[in-house]
């Protein structure tokens, strides 16, 4: 096992990979930008480097200073957590180079999967179902248009080297399509120095569902069951749970062989999710596959019994994955608690958390960096808490989260904390009968400011 | 002059984007200078009075004798001091190989873009150059110590 990690990362996840490094009695080394001199993750590692002044392009997105920071303190190991530097080929390369273990999969794999043109390609060659399109990137109008029609409309154009929900078009006949095709590839051009798309047909009314797997460096690959994670606004998830309402045994026996289908066809190794759509007829099609840990692996974590990050350090210490196969059981559901005010359509609000106060209980779990008096930054990602719950049914978890959330006190700054109490108290969300779409038809309504 | 109406104006300027503020009014004036990091207040009297310049109650440095008072002492001036600090993360160097002789010691006259050291990372020798003219008071930093991003090596004193 590693003697000493450093975690390029901030955030709770930092502080998660930091709590587990020290029940294995490993040392920790934190970096950290200026903004973050106060946060938690610096507070708990054993050592801590500054890196950098407060934008993450300066400090955690800087390959240079994070490896001279691993150097100095002589680290074996580095934990890139997710977002940053997790699926960053050159980093994943530059660390085996200096002799130090990446955790997470080789550069070549995450390069492979990092095309996404490229990972449908593969996966499609390794037998798992994809959603029909082109065969690798549109040369043109016409040869995209005569594809859409082979395909069927509605079809959807994406970025070749996009992510995140930008970069994508919806075209629903052939008069829309020439315009759709040359804004696409404009704004991929902006957006992702690449022009080049690919053409999918749109898969209506989809659940997103997505399979946690795991691979070791003796060839062994698993799955952890399925997440679902619907509930997405802008193509940000905002509310995730296992096992998903619209799975049962047999697909969920069907997409995870799939999955492990495809990890095996490029000899994956550690943690990664491969992200399905799931049409009303319960088919699956192949998305994406993100070669990192994700945000919401807590939720696989809680019907499964396993703590993933520890899967991660030991398979990456060479490790074995556990034989036994691994069936979920109970259920869970994470809520994202962002720094955003969900009244005024989730306008960032960062600034002084003033008073934090955090539920608990039985199957009630937060992982998070804040506390009262801490200063959210404006320059990272929102997210400043995780509010997960475990209870034997769904309706027990949504119950158990509703209640919990009204307990949750975050003052000083706006939280999505009122957002998530509305949709624990939706029909539609508590009927389990919902898609991707749920958000756009979700109304907040209007509350008294506490 | 007021010394609430200085608390005030100093952290109205240190809230602020602004950098430097001068109020001059009734023949009293008064000057607060944003430098990074930290504020110094410079308070100069009334060019009649022998007294020396009033400190400001912020950070350590003390305030600057006024240019107008010629009988003006200055008092122990550390508001010239000027802090070098490390552009990144590395192993910290005197000297430019390991026999050598220091790149600066303390008393060193430097101006800018005099090599003051070496902070090495990933095996690459970076050359930290001074940003400011001056002299070295002192060496914050031991030969061969892992520095940080914007950790203190030298203190430079300003003309």
């Amino acid at each position: 096992m590693f003697k000493k990690v450093l975690i390029a990362n901030r955030g709770e996840i930092a502080l998660r990979i930091i709590r587990v490094c020290k029940q294995f009695g490993i040392r920790t080394v934190a970096v950290y930008s200026k903004a973050d001199s106060d946060s938690l993750h610096v507070r708990f590692a054993d050592e801590a480097v500054c890196i950098g002044p407060p934008p993450g392009k300066e400090s955690y997105l800087k390959i240079p200073r994070i490896m001279a920071a691993a150097e100095i303190t002589n680290v074996d190991a580095i934990h890139p957590g997710y977002g940053f530097l997790a699926e960053n080929a050159s980093f994943a390369e530059i660390c085996t180079t200096s002799g130090i273990k990446f955790i997470g999969p080789s550069p070549e794999m995450i390069m492979a999967m990092g095309d996404k043109a490229l990972a449908k390609d593969t996966m499609k060659k390794a037998g798992v179902p994809v959603v029909p399109g082109s065969e690798g990137v549109l040369k043109s109008t016409e040869e995209g248009l005569e594809i859409a029609k082979a395909v069927g409309f509605p079809v959807i154009i994406k970025a070749v080297a996009g992510g995140g929900g930008r970069g994508m078009r919806i075209v629903r006949e052939d008069s829309e399509f020439d315009n759709a095709f040359k804004t696409a590839q404009h704004e991929a051009q902006q957006g992702f120095n690449n022009p080049d798309v690919y053409l999918e047909k749109y898969v209506e009314e989809p659940r997103h569902v997505e399979i946690q797997v795991f691979g070791d460096r003796h060839g062994n690959v698993i799955h952890l069951g399925e997440r679902d994670c619907s509930v997405q606004r802008r193509h940000q998830k905002l509310i995730e749970e296992s096992p998903s309402p619209a799975v049962d045994e047999n697909l969920r026996q069907r997409m995870g062989e799939a999955a492990i289908k495809g990890c095996k066809a490029v000899n994956y190794e550690n943690a990664g999710t491969i992200e399905f759509l799931v049409d009303k007829n319960g088919d699956f099609y192949f998305m994406e596959m993100n070669t990192r840990i994700q945000v919401e692996h807590p939720v696989t974590e809680q019907v499964t019994g396993h703590d993933l990050i520890k899967l991660q350090l030991q398979v990456a210490a060479g490790a074995k994955l556990p034989r036994r196969k691994i069936v979920p059981r109970g259920h869970a559901i994470e809520c994202r608690i962002n720094a955003e005010d969900p009244f005024t359509d989730f306008r960032p609000s960062p600034g002084k958390i003033t008073d934090f106060h955090m539920p608990g209980g039985f199957g009630v779990r937060v992982d998070t960096h804040s506390y009262a008096g801490y200063h959210v930054p404006p320059y990272y990602d929102s997210l400043i808490a995780k509010l997960v719950v475990f209870a034997q049914t769904r309706e027990g978890a949504i119950n158990k989260m509703a209640s919990a959330l009204d307990e949750f006190t975050i003052q000083g700054i706006k939280t999505t904390i009122p957002f998530h109490r509305q949709v624990m108290r939706n029909e539609k969300f508590r009927s389990g009968k919902f898609d991707t779409g749920f958000l756009n038809s979700f109304q907040i309504v209007p509350e008294e400011s506490p | 002059m007021d010394l609430s109406y200085v608390k005030k104006l100093i952290k109205l300027v240190s809230e602020s984007e602004v950098d430097e503020v001068e109020i001059e009014e009734q023949g009293k004036k008064i000057r607060v200078v944003k430098s990074k990091p930290n504020i110094v207040a410079t308070v100069p009297v009334a060019s009649l009075s022998q007294q020396a310049a009033m400190e400001a109650p912020i950070a350590a440095p003390v305030a600057q004798p006024p240019a107008a008072a010629p009988s003006a002492a200055p008092a122990p001036s550390k508001s010239s001091h000027h802090e070098i600090r490390s552009p990144i993360v590395g192993t910290f160097y005197r000297s430019p190989g390991p026999d050598a002789a220091p790149f600066v010691d303390i008393g060193s006259s430097i101006s800018t873009g005099t090599v003051l050291c070496i902070v090495e990372a990933m095996k690459l020798m970076n050359e930290i150059e001074s940003d400011v003219s001056g002299k070295i008071v002192k060496v914050m930093v031991e030969n061969g110590q892992p520095v940080e991003y914007d950790q203190v090596l030298f203190i430079v004193d300003k003309p």
